[in-house]
This record gives structure tokens, C-alpha cells and sequence, in this order.
């Protein structure tokens, strides 16, 4: 087990340069520059010189690779050349606020929608499945900024349950930091829950055509049991594999939420930079994700076979 | 045959959403791009069925125009992305070994790059248009398709007919596209439908964030993305766009269903 | 409303709280469209952090609010009559937020760090040729500061007193690290800088020694007297959330109200709505160095087919007055000649695109949609060239690559919007220069760059207006740019916020700012 994982980690480090090398590269492809985005209207070539040599771009493209992959080896990162913040601590802080509310949303979005889901294939084209997909469609059919924007309206502005803008963290205030997400978490948690409502019927429809399915009813036993017991694992194992990829592109920022809800997450982070080319910061946030992807996927590999006993891990 | 509800009502959902696009492609009431500034943010009336935006242009028209761009886009993004990753996913999944690692890492690579950057990279190099966000989007969206074909194979390779194809002494490319393809339709399927929703949405995520199909060409998601300041003035700007889009994706997702159930290979034994 | 009030007693007496931790009652709450970049005056920089700093550091001089120059933490300013030295006594009783007195020496140590190469500092080479050459600082007694320059100019003042120059401000050494790096400011304004949470909020706290100038506030000089505990502002990077958190009481100032949001704000019961215009310039600029529009017809024939009136009203709801110079409305040099708008004439547009050989051809115009306003242009100009057989294609970018499109250069046409610029000569000076040295630069005429040099010398301001005039009238003969109007600043505030006044620079000013609630 522990040598199947390290393995794992092993054979992502490729993936993990070809991001970071990819990232590099397409950034500095890409028209527009820190020097030209600072300066604005008033960019003299002087000053832009000026400028491109203290954040050493002036330097050949590889070099500036070189000396990246070197520092970030050591864990240096670098620092931002907007804020001029060290580029991880920044990363760890922001990315808290974005796991917060992932963590939470999907939680509550697998709760309600992997039951309605096997609730609805198992009532397969009844009028009930067919409003339950027609729901589900409805809610991953809405674009979060829409939804998220109309939360605000009325919980923030309307009844005023919720502030409209600001954020804590849950170590400083705990029930005010329950406020400052609540809206970003629902919102996020209806959409997802669109998804999987979907998802888990779909594989729970497959599921239930099969032979041993039919061999339990056979046997007599209780319609409940066999879909708790006999189908629930197995119909679990494909939407695991949509929680992951959910999950991965999730933690990974949720840009427009974090937008509406002004929140200082890894999403906003990353967009902010992109716009402003902050080379540094979009460099650690891409890596940062890739690390994402490598360790939640080797998660979901690693709960596959607890749900799908015909795969076996390595 | 059964009653199926879901092909009969995501049929006419989406029945309707192309009858409209293809009438755009003939006639629009009104020039979807024309603005007048005279009539800006004119409530619905019998000139202007669904009023006018904040440069006066008519909703309807635009509306109607969107169909045809957002279908277009999202027809070609899922296209993009279905070939992309079923070449991976299949071959990750069946060959497994040292090109499963291979197609691994390069799929988690582009699982790992955000759809914004891919769509500022390819619109830097592509230029402003559409096709950067189809090629941006359909990149984002192949690891997906990947990662769910290969899992599909994964747990498919194994079974008894897959080893019995073997064990007949059918070669490898055949066993791959006769009796684990096959296997792969539904759930790509569902995917599929899943991932045109997906990308109506993410067009318009991405013109929230300033780089979606770049404007004045109308799509449902720009549409409701510059509707978003005038919610509560003139809401009929966002309701249309998101009535559209709540339509079409629910008929594609309802047909998707039905469709599924149709294609599955058990079915027809 | 009662059943809210249940509610929120239930949810209280569940434990849930009240939504927010109540902010203190003495918290001035500001918005803010985005984090400052630093604290670091006019080195990392942008509007939002050239309004958060002039809360904390003051310059020798500082603007008022009509963009002549006041001084400031200088008593007065004493100009030879050469105009090549100036004397800044410095006021008596300042001190820095540490408590320390300033001296001559701290402006010495200031100056020599602002024109060190490596401090980055935006208005180093203003300062050192670009406006002329500050050759010695010397400080003759504790109290006295005199600079000598190598030239006279009439806008060596303005530079030092330029919100994007940091105002120049006067920092105690404390303010750096050991390395000479950055660390905080440690000024002589009204507040001190408190905790910054990056991406979330800054918050400033009242400086109680500020030593105060009588009179009233005027721009960012006159009497600055803080009245608030505590100021935070809070960064709402979405408008219409913002809006939202005004209308929720989250924030008590929006500095920055959407035009389109205007009429419903002002028509709800208790808002202030607080107009100013501004010094920015919204243009169009055209590239006379293209095939087809280095023909003067062909833009004359572009500025003819435009109806500038119109399409200002269109886009300012009335808020701002059209104008073709380049000089703001409400500088005072703006005068009655530079007012005149041509009138839209479709006729000879058509004439005269004819003569420049345009045969329907599209002409691309680059515009973004970062900022409303630059993409509305482009719209708006769209359709009315329409109108006179003139084609033109949109290129919308995002906006790092507009910027980069306009360092170079590489347009055909381009709507464009230029920061507040505070001295007339600036005013033409931004769009105006060698291309072959500065591609960014839109109107490459010698004879007109010799009369903007001339404008910078000179120092009497009859002559000055005389040199704008002309250069005008040569603009509207060359067109290498339509300018349309300067943008209105509307700010908002609640009926419990008192004494605030919005201005020509859209960042708000804390002081003088009193929250009466109840």
C-alpha cells in the first residue's frame, strides 16, 4: 500500500514538470507583460526597461526557467510581483478559503444527491425519475454567477441574513465565518448536486440490470437491502471517479464564486494574476494545483477497489 | 416498447432550441448586432417581443443568434473533447503500462491547467474568436472524457467476454473496438450530454470573467454575463439567456438519457 | 419586516449571532475595487494605492482639488527668479507617526531614495530630464529644504505633488528595513497605516498628533483633520456586490458607483449620490502610421461620421460635457475655444473617405472589456461609422493584451481612456512624441512637439493657454485621435456619513469624514 502510493508520487513528478514547463512557457507566449500591466498608459520604454530588469525578465526565457525550477526545488517560490508576497505562504492562505467551501459544498451535494439519484434509477422512467433528472438538469442548467448573484439578492440584501461582502477564517470567529460562507457554499452545493443526481442514477441504472442484482431479488431479499448493500457499492465506483474529477477542478478555484462572494480564494488569485501577468503567482497556483490533481486522484485510485471489487489498486 | 418520457419531452425541448437556430440562420427580426442608442433597455413589447439590451439591440434577435453560436460552440467543444479523450482514455485503459502512464501524465497536465488559461493562451495565439474558446474548452474538457472512458475500461477489460475474445485469438484492436468500445457508449454518452451543458456554462463563466466568445457576437452565455448589472432593471436580459440555456440543456440532457438507454448493448441482446 | 425581526431574534437566540461581527461604530468603511499593490509610495503602484497612501504620507506640496498645487508639509514655497531654486521652510510642529519631528534631514533621506535607480520609482526620470533635472537637495538648517534644478519648468511642483508619484511623500527612515527595502510607511498624514489582510482588507488608524492645516479640505491639501477612529477599506472586486454591500450597510462609502446604477441609487431614500469630473480622458486613437488611415481625410472623415455629443450622453447618461481636447473640463485651462464640438456631418465624411480611396474595407478597432466605457466606445463608434459607409470591426481583448497593443503601437484604431493627467502639457504630452523612439504615442508632429516642449518651460500662464490653443487647433487639423469627454466620479454614501465630498481622482478621502449614527 505505502509503496503503491509512493510509486504514485513517483510517476506524477512528470506530470508535475510538464505542468510547470507548460505553465511557463504558454505564460510567456501570451502578449502582455508585469512591466506593461504596472505601468498603464504611462509605459516609457525607459521605465519598462527599468522595470524588466528588476524582476529579472530581462533575462533569456530559459534561464529564467532554470532559476525558477531551481528555487521552487528548494521551495522558494518566489514572490509576487504585484504584491511582492512570498508566493506560498500566499498560495496555503488563499487556498484555505477555497477548500472550506469545497469541502463543505460537495459534502453536502454527495448527502443529497447519491440517494435521490439511486432513489430515481430505481423508480427508472417513472414520472418521479423524470422529475428528479428535469430538477437536477434545472439546477446544473443555472451558471453559478446567475444563482449566486440572486442569493445574494435576496439572503444578503433582502432579508439580510447574510453580509453581502467580507470574509473570516473559522479560527478567528467560527459562526462568522459560518456566515461569510454560507451563500458560496449552497450555491456551489445545489450545482454539484445537479451533477451527481445524474451521475448516480446513471450508474445505478447499469448497476441494477445486473445479474447478481437480480439473483439478490430473486432470493427474496428486501428491495431496500439490495439497494443499499448489493447496488450502492458498486453504483458508487463511477461517480467517485466525477467526485474526484469534481473535487480536483474545484480545489483548484472556483474564480466566479469566489467573484461574487468576494472571497480571497486560490481562484480569484489565480484570475487576478493571469490578468495581471504576475508571472510568480501564476506559476506556484498552477503547480500548486497540479498537486492537487496528483493527490486527489490518487485518492479516488485508491477508494476504487473499496467500491469496485472486480479493480484492484497497482 | 416503454413510455419514455425523457425522449419524448427532451425531444421537443430540443426540437424547438434548433427549430430556432435554424429560423436565425434565415431570418432575424431585427439585426442581432445593430445597436440604437435611442432605444436602449426597451421593455418587451409587439416591436420588440423580448425588448431591447443596453445598446438597443433586440433581445429576440440575439437570442435566436445565440442558438446558432452557442450550439455551434458547444457542438464543436464536445466533438473537440470526445475525440481527444476517448484516443486517451481507450488507450490508457486497455494498453495500460507504460503508455497508460504516459497518457496519464499528459492528461493530468491538462486536467491540471484551467480552463481560463488555455482560453487566454489560445485566444492570444488564435486570435479573438470563437474557435479559440472551442479548442480551449475542448482540451479542458478531455481529461474528463479520459478519465471516465478509462475507468469504464478498466473495470470492462477483465470480464469474461473481453478474456473470451482474447482467448478466441482476436487481436487486441479488435477486441478494443468490438467489445470494449461498445461498452464505453454509455457512459460517454451521458457524458457527452452532460459536457454540452457544461460548456454552454463555462462559455458563459468565461465571459463573466472577461474571455469568452468575444462580443458583439451573441451567445446565451455573454448574453446573460452582460445582463448580470441589469437584474433588476430590465431582468428579462438575464431570464432569456437563462431560459435558453435551461431549455437546451435540459432537452440534451433528457435525449441523453433516453439515449443511453437505447445504445446500451444489453438492451439488444 | 416584523418577520424578519422574529427571525433574526429566533437565529439569535439559537446562537447563530448576528450576520456580521459588528464593525465598530467608529469604522469608516470604504470600498475598494481591488488590493492595493504596496505600500510603497509611486513604486508599485496603482490608482487604488496612490489613494490608500496619501492617507499616510504627505508630500512638501499636494493638489487641490482643481489640480493647482498647495503647499503642504512645506510652510510655503519660495521660487527663485531664475526659477531654478526652489526654498520649502518646513512647517513647525509636524510629526511623523512614530512621534518623531521632520526635519530637513528626513526630506533629504526621502529624495535621495526616490531618485536612487534602484527604488523603481515611477517619476525618477521626470525628475532627473524628463521635466528637468533636480542637480542638489540641500538642507541649510533643520527646517529648510532647497532644491536646485538644472532648468526651469512650470511643472516641477505638479511632479512632486502627482498622486502616481506617491505625492513625493515624506516617509521617516523607519519606513525601511535594514536592507533600505520597503517595509511600512511611517508618515506625517492624518492616519496611520493599520492591519493590511491582503486580498481582503487595509485598514488606517487615526494618526491623534496630525498636526492640521486650518481652513477646509481642499483636493489632498488644506486641513485634513481625521474624525474617524478607524478606516477600512474593504476590496469588493465585483460592482454589482458592491452595490449590494452599500444598499446591506457593509460598506458606508462607495467611491465608485456604476453610471448605470445612478438613477436607482439616487432615487432611493437616504443616499447621497456625490459627483466630480474627473481628469481622465476617454479617446479614440488612430495609428497614422497605417496604410489607410495615415491619410488625414480618412480620419477626418471618421471624426465627421462621429456624433460626439451623442455618443457621450449615450454613455454618461448626461453625466459628462463632449469635448475634443485633450485638456479636462475641469482644468483651468481648459477654455471656451476648446469646447467646441464639430458637428456630425455624414455628407463630407462620405466625401471625404472617397478621396482617401476607402472602398468599404473593414478597419479593426481594439477595444477591452475590462473597462465598460472603452467597449461601449467601440460600439458606439461602430454604428455611427455605419451610418457613412465606414466599416469597422471590433477586436475585443483582454486588456494586459490591449496594453501591450498600445505600448507598440499595433492598431489600427483603438478606444482607449488615459489617467487623470494634472498639468495641461501632460495632457497633450500622453499622446503626443517621436514614434520612432515611443510607438505608443499617437501624434508624431514635430512642430507640435516643439510647442509641448515649449508649453513645459514656460511658467506664465496667459502664454501657456496661448500655446494650447494652438496645438489644439492643430489637432483637430490632424486628427490623430477623437477625444470624447472626461469620466464623472460617483461616489455614494448613506445619510449617516457626513462631510464627504467626492472629487477630480475617483479614490475617496477619509478625513473630514464623520459617521453620525444614531
Amino acid at each position: 500500500m505505502l509503496a503503491y502510493v509512493l510509486k504514485r508520487l513517483l510517476v506524477a513528478l512528470p506530470t508535475l514538470l510538464l505542468v510547470a514547463a507548460s505553465v511557463f512557457f504558454l505564460m510567456r507566449l501570451i502578449p502582455g507583460d508585469p512591466a506593461t500591466v504596472i505601468l498603464g498608459d504611462a509605459a516609457t520604454p525607459e521605465a519598462v526597461a527599468d522595470l524588466r530588469l528588476a524582476y529579472g525578465l530581462d533575462r533569456p526565457v530559459l534561464v529564467q526557467f532554470a532559476l525558477w525550477i531551481e528555487r521552487a526545488l528548494a521551495g522558494d517560490l518566489g514572490r509576487s510581483i504585484t504584491s511582492g508576497e512570498a508566493v506560498g505562504p500566499l498560495i496555503l492562505a488563499r487556498f484555505q478559503v477555497t477548500a472550506a467551501i469545497v469541502f463543505a459544498s460537495v459534502g453536502i451535494a454527495v448527502l443529497l444527491a447519491v440517494p435521490l439519484g439511486m432513489l430515481a434509477a430505481w423508480k427508472q422512467n417513472s414520472w418521479g425519475d423524470v422529475a428528479a433528472v428535469a430538477a437536477a438538469t434545472f439546477l446544473l442548467s443555472i451558471p453559478s454567477f446567475w444563482l449566486g448573484l440572486i442569493f445574494l439578492l435576496v439572503f444578503g440584501l433582502w432579508l439580510g441574513w447574510v453580509p453581502v461582502v467580507g470574509y473570516v477564517t473559522f479560527a478567528e470567529d467560527f459562526w462568522g465565518a459560518l456566515h461569510y460562507i454560507a451563500l458560496p457554499v449552497v450555491t456551489l452545493a445545489l450545482i454539484e448536486t445537479g451533477v451527481l443526481i445524474r451521475m448516480a442514477r446513471a450508474s445505478t441504472v447499469e448497476v441494477l440490470r445486473l445479474d447478481y442484482i437480480a439473483h439478490a431479488r430473486a432470493k427474496g431479499v428486501p428491495e431496500w437491502r439490495v439497494l443499499a448493500r448489493h447496488a450502492f457499492p458498486n453504483a458508487f465506483a463511477p461517480t467517485l471517479t466525477l467526485i474526484g474529477l469534481i473535487m480536483g477542478s474545484l480545489l483548484g478555484g472556483i474564480a466566479v464564486i469566489e467573484t461574487v462572494f468576494t472571497l480571497p480564494g486560490l481562484g480569484r488569485l489565480l484570475v487576478e494574476a493571469i490578468f495581471a501577468r504576475d508571472y510568480p503567482v501564476i506559476q506556484g497556483v498552477m503547480l500548486f494545483i497540479a498537486v492537487i490533481y496528483v493527490v486527489v486522484n490518487l485518492i479516488v485510485d485508491l477508494l476504487y477497489p473499496v467500491f469496485d471489487p472486480r479493480v484492484t489498486a497497482g | 416498447m416503454r413510455l419514455r418520457p425523457n425522449l419524448l419531452i427532451g425531444g421537443t425541448l430540443l426540437g424547438f432550441v434548433f427549430v430556432v437556430a435554424a429560423t436565425a440562420l434565415v431570418w432575424t427580426p431585427y439585426d442581432p448586432v445593430r445597436t440604437n442608442l435611442r432605444r436602449r433597455l426597451v421593455p418587451p413589447s409587439s416591436d420588440y417581443w423580448l425588448g431591447t439590451d443596453e445598446f438597443g439591440r433586440d433581445v429576440a434577435s440575439r437570442l435566436m443568434e445565440g442558438a446558432v453560436t452557442s450550439l455551434t460552440v458547444a457542438a464543436s467543444t464536445v466533438l473537440v473533447a470526445l475525440a481527444l479523450g476517448m484516443a486517451i482514455g481507450l488507450a490508457g485503459g486497455f494498453l495500460r503500462g507504460w503508455t497508460d502512464r504516459i497518457l496519464g501524465a499528459i492528461n493530468d497536465t491538462l486536467l491540471a491547467f484551467p480552463g481560463i488559461l488555455l482560453a487566454l493562451g489560445l485566444l492570444a495565439v488564435l486570435g479573438p474568436s470563437r474557435w479559440g474558446i472551442v479548442l480551449a474548452l475542448g482540451l479542458a474538457y478531455a481529461p474528463s472524457v479520459a478519465r471516465v472512458v478509462r475507468g469504464t475500461v478498466l473495470s470492462i477489460r477483465e470480464r469474461e467476454f473481453v478474456e473470451a475474445s482474447r482467448a478466441l485469438g482476436n487481436s487486441e484492436a479488435y477486441t478494443l473496438l468490438r467489445h470494449v468500445l461498445p461498452h464505453t457508449a454509455a457512459p460517454v454518452t451521458v457524458l457527452a450530454t452532460s459536457l454540452f451543458g457544461w460548456v454552454i456554462l463555462s462559455e458563459s463563466a468565461l465571459s463573466f470573467l472577461g474571455l469568452g466568445v468575444p462580443p458583439p457576437a451573441a451567445t446565451w452565455g455573454n448574453m446573460l454575463a452582460s445582463a448580470r448589472p441589469f437584474m433588476q432593471d430590465a431582468p428579462i436580459l438575464s431570464i432569456a439567456p437563462g431560459v435558453m440555456i435551461a431549455t437546451c440543456l435540459l432537452g440534451v440532457n433528457l435525449l441523453g438519457d433516453a439515449l443511453r438507454d437505447l445504445l446500451d448493448p444489453r438492451d439488444r441482446a | 419586516m416584523r418577520l424578519r425581526a422574529s427571525f433574526l431574534a429566533l437565529a439569535a437566540s439559537l446562537g447563530f449571532g448576528l450576520a456580521a461581527p459588528a464593525a465598530a461604530q467608529d469604522t469608516l468603511r470604504i470600498r475598494l475595487n481591488a488590493d492595493i499593490r504596496s505600500t510603497d509610495p509611486g513604486v508599485n503602484r496603482d490608482a487604488n494605492t496612490d489613494g490608500l497612501v496619501w492617507h499616510v504620507l504627505e508630500g512638501l506640496v499636494a493638489l487641490r482639488g482643481d489640480a493647482t498645487v498647495a503647499p503642504m508639509l512645506a510652510e510655503r514655497v519660495e521660487v527663485s527668479d531664475d526659477g531654478l531654486t526652489y526654498t520649502f521652510p518646513l512647517r513647525q510642529g509636524v510629526r511623523f507617526h512614530n512621534g518623531q519631528p521632520l526635519t530637513s534631514a528626513d526630506v533629504a533621506f526621502a529624495m535621495e531614495r526616490y531618485r536612487a535607480r534602484e527604488t523603481n520609482w515611477r517619476c525618477r526620470g521626470d525628475l532627473d530630464g524628463a521635466v528637468t533635472r533636480i542637480t542638489a537637495i540641500e538642507t541649510p538648517d533643520p527646517q529648510t529644504v532647497v532644491m536646485r534644478l538644472e532648468r526651469p519648468s512650470a511643472l516641477f511642483l505638479t511632479t512632486l505633488a502627482r498622486t502616481d508619484c506617491g505625492q513625493t511623500g515624506i516617509f521617516h527612515r523607519d519606513s525601511l528595513n535594514a536592507d533600505g527595502g520597503w517595509r511600512a510607511p511611517v508618515g506625517t498624514g492624518p492616519f496611520r497605516l493599520g492591519e493590511w489582510r491582503r486580498g481582503q482588507f487595509i485598514e488606517l488608524e487615526r494618526f491623534a498628533e496630525y498636526a492640521a492645516l486650518p481652513g477646509e479640505p481642499d483636493g489632498l491639501a488644506g486641513n485634513k483633520t481625521p474624525h474617524v477612529d478607524r478606516v477600512r477599506f474593504t476590496v469588493i472586486p465585483d460592482d454589482a456586490a458592491a452595490r449590494a454591500a452599500l444598499l446591506a450597510d457593509n460598506i458606508d462609502i462607495l467611491p465608485d458607483a456604476r453610471t448605470r446604477d445612478l438613477r436607482d441609487l439616487r432615487a432611493r431614500p437616504g443616499l447621497t449620490v456625490h459627483s466630480s469630473p474627473s481628469f481622465d480622458l476617454q479617446i479614440i486613437l488612430m495609428q497614422t502610421t497605417d496604410p489607410l488611415l495615415s491619410d488625414v481625410r480618412m480620419r477626418r472623415a471618421i471624426a465627421l461620421a462621429l456624433d460626439v455629443p451623442e455618443l457621450v450622453r449615450a454613455l454618461t447618461e448626461g453625466g459628462s460635457r463632449p469635448s475634443r481636447a485633450p485638456i479636462p473640463v475641469g482644468s483651468g485651462f481648459h477654455t471656451p475655444l476648446m469646447s467646441e464640438v464639430p458637428a456630425r456631418d455624414l455628407a463630407a465624411a462620405r466625401r471625404l473617405a472617397q478621396e482617401a480611396g476607402y472602398r468599404g474595407q473593414p478597419i479593426r478597432i481594439v477595444t477591452t472589456r475590462r473597462y465598460e466605457a472603452f467597449y461601449e466606445i467601440a460600439v458606439l463608434a461602430q454604428d455611427m461609422l455605419r451610418e457613412a459607409g465606414i466599416n469597422l470591426e471590433l477586436e475585443v481583448l483582454e486588456w494586459a493584451t490591449q496594453l501591450q497593443r498600445y505600448t507598440r503601437g499595433e492598431y489600427q484604431m483603438m478606444a482607449f481612456g488615459f489617467s487623470a493627467r494634472l498639468d495641461p502639457s501632460l495632457s497633450f504630452e500622453m499622446f503626443t512624441g517621436p514614434k520612432a523612439t515611443q510607438p505608443r504615442k499617437a501624434w508624431d508632429n514635430p512642430q507640435v512637439q516643439a510647442m509641448l516642449e515649449d508649453s513645459m518651460r514656460e511658467t506664465d500662464r496667459a502664454r501657456r493657454i496661448a500655446l494650447f490653443e494652438t496645438m489644439f487647433r492643430q489637432l483637430m487639423e490632424d486628427v490623430p485621435v477623437v477625444a470624447l469627454y472626461s469620466s464623472t466620479n460617483n461616489a455614494v454614501t448613506p445619510a449617516h456619513v457626513q462631510g464627504f465630498r467626492s472629487w477630480a481622482v475617483d479614490a475617496p478621502r477619509a478625513w473630514g469624514v464623520r459617521l453620525a449614527r444614531r
